[in-house]
């Protein structure tokens, strides 16, 4: 099977010749193109974000590309000052919301410009060279995630309690920016669109909060349909250590589902527990790799723990009567640090194309 | 190096916390270092670094450990390198999970010729807003709670008796191993349980921990 292939039968649970693989490789990815290709450059011209994930294809052969970028895109486009590191994660350092009026004086900016643009052109970019031999989709933060970049997190699970009409104004602009990003991506072709909704978290939110600011009918709920109306398929990334599964999988109904797995918290689920209560029945789940063990595991480690997921995912999928619904990933991005080990990502994708082969139950 | 986090939410006098407990170790003998979270919102006394002989460094970012621990884990190495101070408190955003940050504080033996260990998680809970901050978002005191191993009940000095014992009341019934200490941020009373525990003690590191859990697991399921 090539990738497409793979991954059609994957999404539609058909017989596979083996499970898929997508470490979340993306401005890791930069390190192939040379080591004066710094992260800021990477992620501020369309052209180089496009070339990394087109050279990461070739490098690592995965089953999917998907233009993640990172966390701080939209609250940096709104104004936030974001601190760019030339080898790390970009992170937003000084907030933009210091008073409940503030979050009414929020714009959508044009996104024409900034890393919104870079982060759309460079899908596209890449989503040209790359269609035709795996599945690209776009990466988008949610109204709340971008909200709470924007803002600060503290500050808004604060004034959701005391002030919540000021967190809808916000959210209100959030949307309206998020709707002009799916327009957008719209237009680059690509087959998906990954929306990140960070906070359903059950170490944050409950369902009452969780529906009321997500808006799972009224903002998520909004862009869901949007995107799917948009002639893209609904994906979701979530690193939560406690999602939401039954509001993200079961009601949101995407296609494809990211997560994250702690083992040292209680009822976070694994792989096979999801599987096993259901999740994978409608929807192709993607994790759960510890991030971090991209830079700080041997080689023979992480192939280990790789060898041990698949095994895990099959025997579960078998359990549940499924034929190939889940794809070995990363929980998270693979982080984008200078010490991240590309062997190790290697080393995961040969060793599901090893071991997570589908020989049947 | 040492890593001691002050977890607790907005307002629970985290900073104040921190700035009390520096100088206390400073003044018996331990080179420390500071990270503290959200700089722009609560302002650092600089004269105070100044006059500790102190290193500060920033963090922002939320309980998104994955985003953020890439450069916090680059803010230790730098820390060692630079400083080598023996323990660096850390003042973590009130979003923040506790096994989280241990998990990115030990990514920074990636980048430094260091090991790192832990100091016993101090969460501070404030006894004067705690219904309030139960209401508002219970879901990350819990969690804050149930990650710690000392649970300090703060700002006893203005609570009320009953709002300190239904205080410690919540924090059993969440975490009924944690200890519970009262010290004041603001006299330095009762601090020198707190010292002590960051000086003299440890708390699990992560990997250790998971693999633990792992091996755990696996037993069972061979069982």
């Amino acid at each position: 099977m090539n990738h497409i292939e793979r991954d059609m039968a994957a999404l539609s649970d058909a017989e596979a010749d083996r499970l898929p693989t997508y470490p979340i490789a993306c401005g890791v990815n930069r390190k192939l193109l040379g080591d004066n290709v710094t992260y800021s450059m990477w992620c501020k011209d369309p052209k180089i974000f496009a070339n990394g994930f087109i050279a990461g294809q070739k490098y690592f052969d995965f089953d999917f590309a998907i233009g993640l970028m990172d966390l701080s895109v939209m609250a940096g486009d709104l104004g936030a000052h974001v601190r760019m590191d030339d080898e790390n994660t970009p992170f937003v350092d000084k907030h933009i919301v210091h008073s409940l009026e503030d979050y009414e004086k929020l714009e959508v900016p044009d996104i024409r410009k900034g890393r919104s643009h870079v982060i759309v052109e460079g899908t596209r970019l890449f989503n040209e060279k790359l269609k035709n031999e795996v599945i690209c989709a776009a990466f988008l933060e949610g109204p709340l995630l971008a909200l709470t970049q924007t803002a600060g997190a503290e500050r808004v699970f604060m004034d959701m309690f005391t002030d919540p009409s000021a967190v809808h104004a916000g959210l209100r602009t959030m949307v309206e920016f998020d709707r002009q990003m799916v327009e957008a991506f719209s237009e680059t072709g690509v087959a998906g669109l990954v929306w990140d909704y960070l906070w359903g978290n059950y170490s944050c939110l409950g369902d009452e909060e969780y529906n009321e600011f997500e808006g799972c009918d009224k903002y998520a709920g909004m862009l869901n349909k949007l995107t799917a109306d948009s002639g893209m398929a609904l994906c979701i990334h979530n690193c939560a250590d406690l999602p939401h599964l039954d509001t993200q999988v079961k009601k949101f109904k995407p296609v494809i589902y990211s997560m994250a797995y702690y083992p040292l918290i209680p009822d976070s689920p694994s792989a096979g527990e999801v599987i096993d209560k259901g999740y994978a029945d409608n929807c192709l789940i993607a994790g759960n790799i510890d991030p971090q063990m991209f830079i700080r595991a041997k080689t023979e480690k992480i192939s280990k723990v790789t060898s041990d997921l698949c095994q895990e995912v099959k025997t579960a999928l078998c359990r549940r009567g499924l034929k190939s619904r889940y794809c070995i990933a990363s929980g998270c991005e693979v982080p984008p640090d200078r010490a991240t080990k590309l062997d190790n990502i290697k080393a995961v994708v040969d060793t599901v194309k090893r071991d997570g082969v589908l020989e049947g139950c | 190096m040492k890593v001691s986090q002050i977890a607790g939410f907005l307002g629970s006098g985290k900073t104040t916390a921190v700035m009390k407990i520096a100088e206390g170790l400073v003044n018996k003998g331990c080179r420390i270092a500071i990270v503290v979270n959200d700089v722009g919102e609560i302002s650092i006394d600089s004269k105070f670094i100044e006059a500790n002989g102190l290193e500060a460094r920033e963090i922002s970012g939320g309980c998104i450990c994955c985003q953020i621990a890439g450069s916090f884990a680059e803010t230790l190495a730098k820390l060692h390198e630079g400083f080598n101070p023996d323990i660096v408190i850390v003042e973590p955003s009130g979003v923040a999970i506790p096994w989280g940050l241990k998990r990115a504080a030990e990514y920074s033996e990636a980048k430094a010729d260091m090991v790192i260990e832990h100091a016993p998680v101090i969460t501070l809970v404030d006894a004067v807003r705690i219904d309030m901050l139960m209401r508002a978002v219970r879901r990350l005191v819990e969690t804050q709670i149930r990650e710690a191993d000392i649970c300090f009940v703060n700002k006893v000095d203005v609570a009320t008796p009953e709002a300190i014992t239904k205080t410690e009341e919540l924090i059993r019934s969440i975490n009924p191993r944690a200890e519970i200490a009262h010290p004041s941020s603001i006299t330095g009373e009762g601090l020198e349980i707190v010292y002590d525990a960051i000086m003299n003690r440890t708390s699990p590191r992560y990997d250790d921990a998971v693999e633990e859990e792992m091996l755990r697991k696996e037993y069972a399921k061979g069982v």
